[in-house]
């Protein structure tokens, strides 16, 4: 098993003079995870940050403004010089800068100009269909003008009743009335009006027929249109040129501001500086020579004697082969392990997907999520997504072993039995031996027909890895606190185990065993009464709901068979009864076959992937782990767009 | 009026295994639930404050989940009685 990779606290001291020369080597290296110095009596402050840092931090705003609003994506990288970038780097920020801003500008203004003549269009839509110059609106001395909409019908009679002298314009349509009378019956025909719900609108200022208006807007409405449209495609191909650049010296700012904060964390005097921090111990005389070349030797470097409880806080690094640190997100997702401790992501390697192939254990399903698996992890090239891939391909091969193991096929079987033809015509269930209440153990073992001996078996399984789980506690306990207690706390359970073990085949076999056992089991008890008092006799019986909990692999396992034998039920006894016959039926039953297996598929990573990572969790971990170790987290950076 | 030897007419002893199995299973199952819905909203809360919860929220949440599996057990050991 497994610990975290052994880490040497080094200091490094020098001039002033070298401390640039220094963070740029520290910062190559990637290997050295800088304490933040906090000021205290000792007279030593923190340092301002380099000259620089105030102009790399604007820059670096400004580009990522630029991306943002660009919308840029990291993609498939193009790795280019980091000293090219940076030389190219102020000339072309500002040249795609001006641009940039020149065409947001031109495009604001011309939105701008779209929403005017949209206000105007809405102005001149009333009097379309009165189509009269609105010069003709405007200018009388004796003569008032309504022009407005109006809520009901207006008759002619009605106006004519009033006064001879007026001239009328209606839409019975849209109720638009222009009605031009006499100064002198303005109110009274003003009263009509209102009396039908006159509303006023606004006269255009403009002259002009507004049919004519409305064509003219709109033809320049178009015409504005396309100038936003190409602006926005020159913003595009402006996208598409600049990308490569934007993403280098993204991440060439990012380096070097980077380097130029990293005084705000460390300790210096008037002319010297002191830098604190972890190195995996396997890298530290390569920090020394890299940081010695760098230097010319004039920066001391030195490891610390740690003392234990400092050694505590050491940052974590995980040290595991390229198989199992895809097994690292899980423990991530819990917690990172202690420095001290041990890292179980190797035993999660092997019995994460083991219970997840026990539980699911159907060949049809493993093929179909292995291939999905394979499929995303060639299609999406992220660290994260690969990782989730990998469990998920190192889970559907054990699927696939259980598979064999229960002979199952998407929820046919594949051996026959004495009521049941299977798939493979050749492949007969064996009978091995009588099991326990009443059932016969097979060959492949038909989960359904043997519940009551897989229950023992997931129970059986469930004991040995609590035990690997009290071997992890008595080893991290031995290392920090010694035999005796790691004997006391965690020795004590596996005798209690014992115990029990020898007890029960006293007491089935009829011998004096029980006696023995039940010696055995209250020693176990007094022992574990001293490693923790009393709390450890209150959670004695959680160590039978925990190797109960591991009855759910059966469970589980049982609903899934269940759900993909009643889709085949429906699919080929119910809809397609007449095998021979192809037709309606039998494109019903094929439908009802693949969306119920689809169902079942999605179902197939949830339920036993959450069941199999409770088990590690709570079953697993609750024995030994901790957690809670910081990240290690080196200063440097893994460039992806530029290099040396 | 029911007395002793007409109940047996509605329930014979399959029957009463049945009965008392799908019990078993129905009760486990509402007490998981009910104490999963209490874990589960407290734990999302916890979550919307800090991301880095997920995994001590989901095995909070899973917790109870053990008092099913006992139904479970209790039901197929009634059946197989």
């Amino acid at each position: 098993m497994s610990r975290p990779k052994q880490m040497t606290r080094a200091v490094i001291v020098g001039h002033k003079s070298i401390l640039k020369e220094t963070i740029d080597s520290l910062h190559d290296t990637n290997l050295f995870h800088v304490e933040d110095f906090v000021e205290d009596e000792s007279g030593f402050k923190i340092s301002k940050p380099f000259k620089n840092a105030e102009e790399v931090s604007k820059k670096l705003v400004k580009i990522r403004s630029i991306a943002n609003y660009l919308g840029i994506e990291s993609k498939k990288p193009v790795v280019q010089k980091s000293d090219a970038v940076l030389r190219e780097l102020d000339s072309k920020l500002n040249e795609l800068d001006r641009t940039i801003s020149a065409k947001t500008e031109s495009i604001s203004q011309l939105e701008n100009e779209l929403k005017d003549m949209d206000t105007q269009k809405k102005e001149i839509l009333p009097y379309l269909s009165i189509d009269l110059d609105f010069d003709y609106f405007r200018g009388y001395e004796n003569i008032k003008v309504f022009a407005g909409i109006l809520k009901s019908n207006l008759e002619t009679s009605q106006i004519s009743s009033i006064t001879q002298a007026y001239e009328l314009y209606f839409d019975p349509q849209s109720k638009a009335v222009v009605l031009f009378v006499a100064n002198n019956d303005a109110d009274k025909v003003y009263e009509l009006l209102q009396s039908l719900g006159f509303k006023e609108l606004r006269v255009p200022e403009r002259g002009g027929v507004p049919s004519e208006l409305l064509r003219s807007i709109e033809q320049r409405e178009a015409d504005v249109t396309r100038r936003v449209e190409s602006l926005k495609g020159e913003i595009e191909s402006l996208k598409t040129k600049y990308t490569d650049f934007i993403l280098a010296s993204d991440e060439v700012l990012s380096i070097e501001s980077q380097k130029a904060e990293l005084p705000l964390r460390i300790a210096t005097s008037e002319n010297a500086f002191i830098i604190d921090g972890w190195t995996p111990t396997e890298s530290y005389d390569r920090l020394v020579s890299v940081v010695n070349n760098a230097t010319n030797g004039k920066a001391y470097i030195t490891s610390l004697e740690v003392r234990e409880e400092e050694e505590e806080d050491a940052p974590v690094e995980y040290n595991n082969s390229n198989a199992v640190a895809p097994m690292q997100q899980i423990m991530d997702l819990y917690s990172r392990p202690k420095y001290f401790e041990i890292d179980p992501s190797s035993a999660i390697f092997i019995t994460f997907p083991l219970i997840y192939g026990m539980i699911l254990g159907d060949i049809g399903y493993a093929l179909i999520l292995g291939s999905i698996a394979l499929a995303i992890k060639k299609a999406i090239k992220s660290d994260a997504v690969s990782d989730m891939m990998n469990i998920l391909i190192y889970c559907q091969i054990w699927t696939i072993f259980f598979g064999l193991i229960y002979g199952e096929f998407l929820g046919f079987p594949l051996a026959s039995t004495h009521e049941e033809q299977g798939l493979l015509p050749f492949w007969h269930t064996v009978t091995l031996f009588n099991s326990i209440g009443g059932e016969e153990f097979t060959f492949p073992i038909h989960r359904a027909h043997m519940v009551m001996s897989m229950i023992v078996l997931s129970v059986v399984v469930g004991l040995i890895h609590l035990n690997l789980g009290y071997l992890f506690g008595f080893s991290n306990i031995a290392r920090e606190h010694g035999m005796k207690h790691a004997l006391l706390e965690k020795g004590s359970w596996m005798i209690i185990e014992l115990g029990v073990l020898i007890a029960a085949v006293g007491y089935f076999g009829g011998s004096a065993l029980m006696y023995i056992g039940a010696v055995v089991l209250v020693l176990g008890i007094v022992m574990l009464a001293m490693g923790e008092g009393i709390a450890g006799i209150v959670e004695l019986p959680s160590l039978m709901g925990n190797a109960l909990s591991y009855a759910r692999i059966i469970a589980v396992g049982l609903s899934s068979i269940y759900i993909a034998s009643t889709v085949n039920n429906i699919a080929f006894d119910m809809i397609w009864a007449d095998h021979s016959k192809i037709g309606f039926a039998a494109i019903a039953a094929i439908i009802v076959f693949i969306l119920g297996h689809a169902l079942n598929t999605v179902l197939s990573i949830i339920a036993p992937g959450l069941h199999a990572l409770r088990l590690q969790y709570v079953e697993f971990f609750g024995k030994f782990y901790e957690g809670g170790g910081r990240k290690f987290n080196p200063f440097g950076y893994i460039r992806k767009y530029t290099e040396e | 009026m029911v007395d002793g030897a007409t109940a047996g007419l509605f329930l014979d002893a399959a029957g009463a295994k049945a009965v008392g199995a799908s019990i078993a299973i129905a009760f486990t199952g509402l007490a998981s639930a009910i104490a999963e819905k209490d874990i589960g909203t407290a734990a999302i809360g916890a979550m919307a404050e800090n991301e880095g919860l997920f995994g001590k929220g989901l095995i909070l949440t899973v917790i109870p989940e053990t008092i099913v599996i006992f139904g479970l057990v209790v039901a197929l050991l009634i059946n197989s009685a």
